[in-house]
């Protein structure tokens, strides 16, 4: 039988038996992650490149830890806006760092897509550390482990995610996850950001739309908040009253279930996404939660394609 | 700017042609017959129902076969000037022959744009030069295909621009529009628009879906074409000049012709292979050689489109051939240029969407690829796009029930990026004759070395 290269580069097409091994891989390594229990010496002597194509620190020094603590080591290439960022120069950049010998690429790129053209051109594994307005896959396992952390099981829980779900492949990558467990996604939003062409796709039938927060905020286990992404071009799709449609102010807090978590996949727009005080005490915000899972699950990732 | 004489070839030297034994149509008279058809120099001299003795002529054998007015294709790009790694003047209309065209109209999206008679002049002449499908310009209607300034469109008729348009844009401003529509109608000239209201593609790459949705791919709606094709309409109303929306991708493009053309305006619809054929299923997995403009989608429309090519909405067939070299196209879905070709593939790939799917006979796919076009160009007067005694010996010859492998490898034009490449055609172009020059498809030297 001939070794087949794997890679990581989205959810969708994972089956539930796949994301359940990689999401009990990550609580596994979960005492690693929060450095009480020893690294693990798997990458040992292997290096890992980081090649983050655009602006992130989150996903880079989350990628940069979980390898060292599967004792590896990394090297970071970030030039956002340079050559590299293009098609052409991304895929140049990506043979010349698999010409140096390393094990693995992490790849964050504006690129929709990218991830995937790079993965057919070398032999070694890609890991897609979000590519575009594609998928963020090892963000949709972090908060999936967050879920699972808080929740018991996904099976049967109505799970909103909230905000600029055309734009977000955080909210890509978390429907195609939470759908295939079972879960019931409700996808909230303005009109602007939200068509019904994010259903379609999915195909479970267990994806309905909303543009009234209100009138789900006490129903749900749980809400995603996604960072309202100005910079992709969105903004000109956002209205100022988006905090008093969507925010998670106070008042919509209060009604949220007793056992219903916050998440946010980070950088959070305070007074817009979520309201301060709620950032700082509701008790069932789990964003910092998320950060450290992250580590755990790009450690479960890693893991995955590299133990051989 | 230096040109090289022109070659001059004794075309009345040269042996006179005849195509012998196969079945000769004529949409437009409605001739249809089995017979001869006997070329002499530029122009038919006879068509005959019995044999014509074949001593001193150039035969090409024509036994099963459709013989028909020279195949026109009013839609292609041909890049030269400026984008000369991906087609030229020669290769392009050297794939025309290839794929059973006499004629091919170019488009003006060249660098710089066709925007001057001095530009269309080079065209004609860098084409007299290849001596292989007549190529006619279509020029820039404004300065740059800025969409802007009209540029010199009456003097650009007068060197032989046959029709005006910038596509690979839309003129965006009405007013612009509306003296564009003016002057082409003061220079009996038609327009031909690239519907397309930008404001509503902005960073759009594929048919607006979830399709789009899922690759994380900007969409590209139907609407941003049908108003623009919508806006034009209402603006020719009171102007009525000649106008043509090119590529159409969408049923309700479809429905705005319809009424249009009810209402008895002079209006006319093109539809492209890819268009009839593929959805946007096809750019899956970021598949860039399915990155068209418009783009491709859902298969109702596709459907739509078919049937509109049927019941005669859409009259005229355009491949609408847009080479690109593979390293553009080897970019990202987003940053890769937007284009097929599909010259080569056209006859295979019209008998496969029309003619082998029971929709329609080889007459009608015909009558689209010749009557429509020429008069479209304005050519028919001219005796192009039909076969009579004394008319110009464009001539194509089709194998109608060739079923045979698309091979890009093999393809006359400088690119390779046919949507189709692999697929089994219905319908076979077999030879071509124009400008006094019989290419018989069939024999080495045309597989083979190039044409002579």
């Amino acid at each position: 039988m001939c070794a087949v290269k794997r890679d990581f580069l989205q959810i969708e097409g994972l089956s539930k038996s796949d994301l359940t091994a990689l999401l009990e891989r990550a609580e596994a390594n979960l005492p690693i992650a929060e450095g009480r229990a020893p690294r693990k010496e798997l990458l040992a002597g292997r290096v890992i490149a980081n090649l983050f194509l655009e602006d992130s620190t989150r996903t880079r020094c989350s990628f940069e830890t979980a390898v060292h603590r599967l004792g590896g080591q990394v090297f970071n290439l970030t030039s956002a806006g340079s050559s590299a960022s293009k098609g052409e120069g991304l895929i140049d950049t990506a043979l010349n760092v698999e010409a140096m010998g390393v094990a693995a690429i992490v790849i964050r790129t504006s690129i929709s897509g990218g991830p995937a053209m790079v993965a057919k051109r070398v032999r070694i594994p890609v890991i897609n550390a979000g590519d575009g307005r594609h998928e963020h896959p090892t963000q949709g396992l972090l908060d999936m482990v967050t879920l699972r952390e808080s929740l018991g099981s996904l099976e049967g829980r109505r799970i909103a995610i909230v905000g600029d779900i055309a734009n977000s492949r955080v909210a890509h990558s978390a429907l195609q996850g939470l759908t295939t467990m079972g879960s019931e996604v409700l996808l909230v939003g303005p009109p602007t950001l939200l068509s019904a062409h994010q259903i379609v796709h999915d195909g479970t039938g267990h994806v309905s739309i909303t543009h009234d927060l209100d009138a789900i905020i006490d129903e749900i286990d749980a809400i995603m908040l996604l960072r309202i992404q100005s910079e992709r071009g969105a903004g000109s799709g956002i209205a100022s009253d988006y905090r008093t449609l969507f925010g998670l102010t106070p008042e919509r807090a209060s009604r949220l279930k007793p056992h219903a978590v916050v998440l946010h996949p980070g950088p959070v727009n305070r007074g817009i996404e979520i309201d301060d005080s709620v950032a700082d005490e509701h008790g069932g915000v789990r964003i910092l939660r998320q950060v450290t899972h992250g580590v755990a699950a790009r450690m479960a990732v890693l893991e995955a394609l590299l133990a051989h | 700017m230096f040109l090289p004489p022109l070659p001059s070839r004794p075309v009345s030297e040269a042996p006179p042609i005849l195509v012998r034994g196969g079945r000769v149509i004529d949409p437009l008279r409605g001739f249809d017959a089995v017979g001869d058809v006997l070329l002499r120099g530029e122009r038919v001299e006879r068509i005959s129902a019995t044999p014509l003795p074949t001593t001193g002529l150039r035969v090409i054998d024509a036994d099963g076969c459709l013989v028909c007015p020279g195949l026109i294709d009013p839609h292609v790009h041909l890049r030269e000037p400026g984008g000369e790694r991906k087609e030229t003047i020669r290769t392009g209309s050297e794939a025309a022959i290839a794929g059973g065209f006499s004629m091919v109209a170019c488009m003006p999206n060249t660098q710089p744009a066709l925007d001057l008679p001095s530009l269309v002049d080079f065209v004609r002449l860098k084409a007299a030069e290849a001596g292989l499908a007549r190529v006619r310009v279509v020029a820039a209607a404004t300065v740059g295909r800025e969409g802007e300034r009209l540029a010199p469109m009456g003097a650009m008729a007068r060197a032989g621009a046959v029709a005006f348009s910038d596509d690979g844009d839309g003129i965006a401003s009405a007013m612009v529009m509306r003296r564009v529509l003016a002057t082409c109608r003061s220079i009996d000239r038609p327009f031909l628009q690239h519907c397309q209201e930008a404001t509503l593609t902005h960073e759009a790459v594929m048919n607006e879906g979830p399709l789009a949705a899922k690759l994380g791919l900007g969409g590209w709606p139907a609407v941003a074409e049908e108003i623009m094709f919508e806006r034009d309409v209402r603006l020719n109303a009171s102007i009525g000049c000649r106008y043509h929306a090119q590529h159409l991708s969408s049923a309700g493009s479809v429905e705005i012709l319809r009424r249009a053309k009810a209402a008895g305006q002079p209006v006319s619809g093109e539809a492209s292979p890819h268009h009839l054929l593929l959805t946007d299923a096809a750019c899956d997995g970021w598949n860039t050689i399915a990155k068209v403009n418009p783009p491709l989608r859902t298969g109702a429309d596709a459907e739509a489109l078919r049937k509109a090519v049927v019941d005669g909405t859409i009259e005229v067939l355009a491949t609408d051939h847009a080479p690109h070299t593979a390293s553009e196209k080897g970019r990202d879905f987003s940053a890769a240029p937007f284009g097929c070709i599909g010259l080569e593939s056209a006859v295979g790939m019209y008998g496969l969407a029309l003619v082998k799917s029971g929709l329609m006979d080889w007459t009608s796919v015909i009558e689209r690829m010749t009557v429509g076009p020429a008069r479209l160009l304005g050519l028919l007067e001219a005796g192009f796009g039909r076969l009579f005694e004394g008319g110009p010996a464009d001539v194509s010859v089709i194998d109608p029930d060739a079923a045979w492998k698309v091979e890009a490898s093999n393809f006359r034009s400088r690119s390779r990026n046919s949507p189709f490449d692999g697929w089994t055609a219905h319908g076979r172009p077999v030879a071509v004759i124009t400008q006094g020059r019989a290419f018989d498809l069939r024999t080495e030297w045309w597989r083979g070395a190039g044409a002579p």
